[in-house]
């Protein structure tokens, strides 16, 4: 199994196509097979080589016990680039994902050569983004795990959640992954292990990437952000503040874009590669 | 074409090997579940897809595969699609 030792940690990674780099960073709570089961990976291994990567505590890499914050994640892909050896690429994350790419940018500026966010909220930007908590995904959730007793509260609390899993009788968590399905089954298992770690509280920290280090940010930036998503002020905050940002809606979407407007997303994220790579304003093939 | 019952061994054997501490059912067939009857998930998935790859040597279209599922709103695979992916590009 590819893995690679990062920062005191061992992370499970996988390699498609051939060119300039780009690498693929999941959601909290996600794994790397979301790509997969996208098709983004393929449709982009044609023209690009393509690293997806399980982040801490998610998929197949190890789960320590602490260490979840932006900072640290982002520390985690630097090591990860110099240890595959990749050149300058650009970050695809969606939702803390995103928030990773974008510290890495900040950080390790000659490693990132654009980043491509894909719905993500910024705990530093809390204050410019009134829907904070308000996600519709975080209302589907806590009415389904109501539904089997279990309180997640009214704003996103993903501490919470990992601790309403772990605390599920057995009988109840059988019903909820009734609830969710075949697919949905691997998703809920990961949740309690979770609580075992600091990943809850770490993923809300701003742990150092605030308005002003995102405002920084001199490589290109691309804010897709959903037709339906609760971060709308918080694209708007990227393009005004950013030194090179472009903006686009995803229609159709709500947070999932990849899967909820598997198209639309697969279209921009190519396009605006293309943009970024063609015109060399961003990428470049390791000599 | 590789017989479908050599192949069906191949994968038998590999999903063994690659999660030797899951509790998976003494048999295997075609009907077999992934999700519901191995207890995978999709995680799982691209893992043993890579192990398939070591096993037989070459990479093989598992993104293809994948999204073809998702596409078609599957919501679980039987481990005869799974043996029929593997001989049609095993071929």
């Amino acid at each position: 199994m590819p893995d690679v030792a990062v920062n005191g940690i061992r992370l499970f990674y996988q390699q498609a196509g051939d060119g300039p780099d780009v690498v693929l960073v999941h959601a909290v709570t996600s794994n790397q097979a979301v790509w997969a089961f996208s098709g983004l990976v393929d449709a982009l291994a044609a023209d690009y080589r393509v690293t997806t990567y399980d982040l801490r505590g998610h998929g197949a890499s190890d789960r320590p016990a602490a260490g979840y914050t932006s900072a640290d994640m982002a520390e985690d892909f630097r090591q990860l680039h110099a240890a595959l050896d990749l050149g300058p690429a650009v970050l695809v994350g969606h939702s803390f994902g995103g928030v990773t790419a974008l510290h890495a940018a900040a950080l390790a500026t000659e490693v990132v050569a654009g980043v491509i966010l894909s719905d993500s909220f910024f705990p530093g930007l809390r204050d410019e983004e009134p829907n904070f908590g308000k996600m519709a995904l975080w209302s589907d959730l806590r009415e389904t795990f109501g539904r089997v007793g279990a309180d997640l509260g009214g704003t996103v609390d993903f501490g919470r959640l990992f601790r309403a899993a772990a605390d599920l009788p057995p009988e109840k968590m059988k019903e909820l992954e009734a609830i969710y399905g075949a697919f949905g089954k691997g998703w809920l298992r990961q949740l309690a292990p979770l609580a075992e770690t600091t990943c809850g509280e770490d993923v809300m920290a701003v742990a150092g990437l605030t308005a002003g280090v995102i405002a920084s940010v001199r490589q290109p930036v691309v804010a897709l952000y959903d037709e339906y998503s609760p971060f709308l002020a918080t694209c708007r905050w990227l393009k005004a503040n950013l030194a090179n940002c472009t903006a686009e809606v995803i229609p159709a979407a709500r947070h999932l874009a990849m899967l909820d407007n598997t198209a639309g997303f697969t279209e921009a994220v190519r396009r605006h590669l293309g943009r970024l790579c063609t015109g060399r304003e961003a990428c470049a093939t390791k000599p | 074409m590789r017989p479908p019952e050599h192949v069906l061994a191949d994968l038998d054997a590999v999903v063994r090997r690659t999660f030797p501490d899951r509790d998976f059912p003494d048999a295997v067939s075609a009907d077999t579940r992934v999700f519901a009857d191995l207890g995978l998930a999709s995680i799982d998935l691209v893992v043993l897809a890579e192990r398939l790859e070591q096993h037989y040597g070459r990479r093989l279209p598992f993104g293809a595969f994948l999204k073809g599922l998702r596409d078609r709103r599957a919501d679980d695979i039987a481990i005869g699609e799974l043996v029929e992916f593997l001989r049609s590009n095993l071929s």
